[in-house]
């Protein structure tokens, strides 16, 4: 640009000078690659500092390769290590344990141990006792908050095809504390209580009956059955139940309120397991069917040599394989307060509740 | 990385607190040294439902102390607070005729006045309202044929639950209320009520809140007109009985119901805990708050218990932790997890005179250790601005504990 307005002023000057400057250039220009491949010998450049996309995607994507060969190479190593180690018969080398937050979480000294007399004690002493011991059957009450619509009746119905011996009852204008007395006159051994907030169930009570403690659950990512691919349509058979991760003294207390929802014992022919999963204190919840399945295994087909000195066991060998198949919703829990005694929010003494001066760090877990 | 340090618990003076859970075991826990942790030293009673401990007293005097227990079963027991064993167990069924489940005590009280040798004197409290004065023969050697002497009873209410149950320091009179009770105050001698609260008015919508007691406590020992009392609406209330039968000053305290009442010795200082674990010392003259005491404290707080000498008060409540705190700085100086659902704490004043010995060496020791303390040669490079620190409150600590040993002389 500037080179054309000199050149309309003054031709001969201007090219004379555009020459010196075209030398200059050159010069600079020059002498700029030298300082690059200087740099680049000092220095890497990130892909993050070059402004052209297609240049710097390509030089990212030749680093992803190179990171992802680096790393194969090292695995190779790894199992070439561990190998040789298994054959001379020594003990192979320690695998590395990566940091999650779960492994690293902060001690808590309320985790239940299994020497634990006075733990067991209190097992046979706390409202759960009596269902757990398979003395009483339980017998649940699902009920709603005072406005249910769209998802609230929808997740309902599949509560009730996921926890036998469970009734609906229409809420309709009484109070909960009016219900509880009701449902205590009438054997129930617990209420559910969905509550749903913008046609969106938000919220999960659990109250245990005619003394037990009171559980308030936060519920989130609730999917119904008729949204999950492939889902299938649970049995009426009572299911096997799944708890996992409860380790501390509060998350006992809430595997053992959870465990109470359900019969004792599970029919085994229905296959069918729910389960409540902790990690990191959200609950989460399956429900699924599952299979045995017969299968001839490839073993034989792959390796030939060794096929040959098997014959005779190749119609023996076949593998089991289990098969899972999602049904019923799907939807996380987290606790929000564990109350002492059925449902009272003015009287009510609590056992925990989450305050906002606990979520100090990361680490704590309190399930 | 995660961070691998944890927030410290400065240690505590060395002190002696007896707890008590829903499982009836009762839980010694000491702290030894100049800034120990404290650990469970002894567990007396074995784990069972129906023990479950109900009210509890302490005679702490300097010989021959007693410790009075009432269990769910209507059964009363009074131990040797030292080693826990049981000097008399009594039923208290016999003479109300009410099942124990029906009618528990909430209320039990030494009398630590009318004590002689080889007896002493209780007031028991139940929740239908029955108050009872009995006198136990306490003879260490035969515990199994003790005969309980002269006893009173008479009905505190007609109808209502019984929730507190309070002695002043005098010893003279008796504090009760409860659900539908208003409190009332009682002549022990005479065995006769001598004053009754009122309850407060309707507010400006015509709303009356019904009455509803869940805590009591006397300001001073040798005042028995001014008593603070915590209500299940959130409400504190102070009462004199010299001035109205309504309450002089009234005041909320967060949203859950007050669950206990502790008084300070300095006669107008009281520490509040309330149903959802929040604990805090209020100024009752002018019901200003003075300040709370923060500590991840998530369960309902059942008993405070304020440490006779040391500026030490211990809660307890169903989050199963024995937490200890400092007073005047209001931090929490140590927390012992119990396992079940304490229902009380007791301190135990004597022990700090028991161990004075030991304490003493103890004090030359750190003082040792303070001339000491520019050698590095123990600490590791991280612990070193730690160090430091503890010794400086090392240091204030022992100014404490002399100070606390001259009042006890």
């Amino acid at each position: 640009m500037g080179r054309k307005l000199k050149k309309s002023d003054n031709e001969a000057m201007a090219e004379y000078e555009n020459d010196i400057d075209l030398d200059n250039i050159d010069k600079k220009r020059e002498k700029r690659k030298k300082k690059d491949e200087e740099g680049e010998e000092k220095r890497v450049i990130l892909p993050s500092m070059i402004k052209n996309k297609e240049k710097r995607s390509v030089v990212h994507a030749k680093l992803q390769h190179m990171k992802k060969v680096e790393k194969r190479k090292k695995l190779k190593a790894r199992d070439a290590t561990e190998k040789r180690a298994l054959e001379l018969g020594e003990e192979p080398p320690l695998r590395q344990v990566p940091h999650t937050i779960e492994n690293t979480r902060e001690f808590d000294e309320t985790i239940c141990k299994p020497d634990d007399d006075e733990l067991f004690a209190g097992n046979d002493a706390d409202e759960f006792g009596s269902i757990l011991r398979r003395e009483q059957i339980p017998k649940i009450l699902i009920t709603t908050c005072r406005f249910n619509s769209t998802r609230g009746p929808l997740f309902i119905s599949e509560l009730l095809s996921v926890i036998p011996n469970a009734t609906y009852k229409k809420r309709g204008t009484y109070n909960l504390k009016d219900i509880v007395k009701y449902a205590s006159n009438m054997d129930f051994t617990a209420i559910i209580d969905v509550h749903t907030n913008r046609r969106e169930p938000d919220a999960l009570l659990v109250i245990c009956l005619p003394c037990g403690p009171t559980a308030h659950f936060k519920l989130s990512n609730l999917v119904l059955r008729k949204d999950i691919k492939n889902h299938g349509n649970p049995t009426s058979h009572e299911p096997e139940l799944v708890l996992t991760n409860f380790t501390t003294r509060l998350g006992h207390r809430i595997g053992r309120l959870i465990q109470s929802l359900f019969p004792q014992e599970p029919n085994f022919r229905g296959r069918r397991v729910v389960t409540f999963h902790n990690q990191r204190d959200f609950i989460f919840f399956r429900h699924h069917r599952y299979i045995f399945e017969t299968k001839e295994s490839k073993q034989n087909d792959s390796k030939g040599q060794k096929g040959k000195d098997a014959k005779g066991e190749k119609i023996s060998q076949e593998k089991v394989v289990a098969r899972l198949q999602e049904c019923g919703p799907r939807f996380t829990l987290k606790l929000v307060s564990l109350q002492n005694g059925t449902f009272d929010t003015k009287s009510g003494e609590y056992e925990w509740v989450h305050k906002p001066e606990m979520d100090t760090s990361r680490r704590r877990f309190f399930l | 990385m995660p961070r691998t340090t944890t927030v410290e618990c400065a240690g505590c003076p060395p002190l002696r607190a007896l707890t008590f859970d829903t499982l009836g075991l009762i839980k010694v826990v000491e702290s030894r040294g100049d800034r120990g942790i404290p650990q469970v030293v002894e567990r007396w009673g074995n784990p069972d439902a129906s023990k479950c401990v109900l009210a509890v007293s302490l005679d702490d005097s300097k010989k021959d102390p007693l410790l009075a227990v009432a269990r769910k079963s209507g059964v009363i027991e009074v131990l040797n607070p030292l080693n826990g064993e049981i000097d008399v167990s009594i039923s208290n069924v016999g003479d109300a005729g009410a099942q124990p489940e029906d009618d528990a005590v909430v209320g039990l009280h030494f009398l630590k006045r009318q004590r002689l040798s080889g007896s002493c004197t209780l007031l028991t409290c139940t929740t239908k309202g029955n108050a009872s004065m009995r006198c136990i023969e306490v003879t260490g050697l035969t515990a199994d044929n003790a005969s309980t002497g002269a006893s009173r009873t008479w009905k505190v209410c007609a109808s209502g639950n019984i929730l507190c149950s309070e002695l002043d320091g005098n010893e003279n009179y008796a504090l009760f209320g409860g659900k539908a009770v208003e409190v009332n105050l009682w002549d022990l001698e005479k065995c006769s009520k001598i004053w009754t609260a009122k309850p407060p008015p309707k507010n400006s919508l015509g709303i009356f809140t019904p009455t509803w007691f869940t805590s009591a406590t006397f300001l001073t020992n040798d005042d028995h007109r001014k008593f603070a009392a915590g209500t299940n609406s959130h409400q504190v209330r102070l009462y004199d009985t010299s001035a109205q039968r309504r309450p002089v000053i009234s005041f909320d305290f967060r949203e859950a119901p007050i669950k206990a009442v502790t008084a300070d010795q300095d006669g107008h200082t009281i520490y509040i805990g309330n149903g959802s674990g929040d604990l805090a010392y209020v100024d009752i003259r002018t019901g200003k708050l003075l300040g709370c005491f923060l500590g991840k404290c998530s369960g309902s707080i059942r008993s405070i218990a304020r440490h006779p000498e040391l500026p030490v008060i211990g809660s307890c409540g169903l989050d199963s932790y024995l937490r200890l705190w400092d007073i005047k700085t209001r931090q929490l100086l140590s927390a012992v997890f119990l396992k079940q659902h304490l229902t009380n704490v007791v301190f135990d004043s004597n022990f700090t005179d028991r161990e004075v010995a030991v304490e003493a060496q103890n004090a030359s020791e750190i003082q040792n250790e303070n001339e000491m303390g520019t050698v590095p040669a123990k600490r590791s490079k991280t612990s070193k601005e730690k160090g430091s620190k503890r010794k400086a409150s090392k240091e204030k600590d022992g100014s404490k504990r002399l100070k606390s040993k001259e009042k006890s002389h």
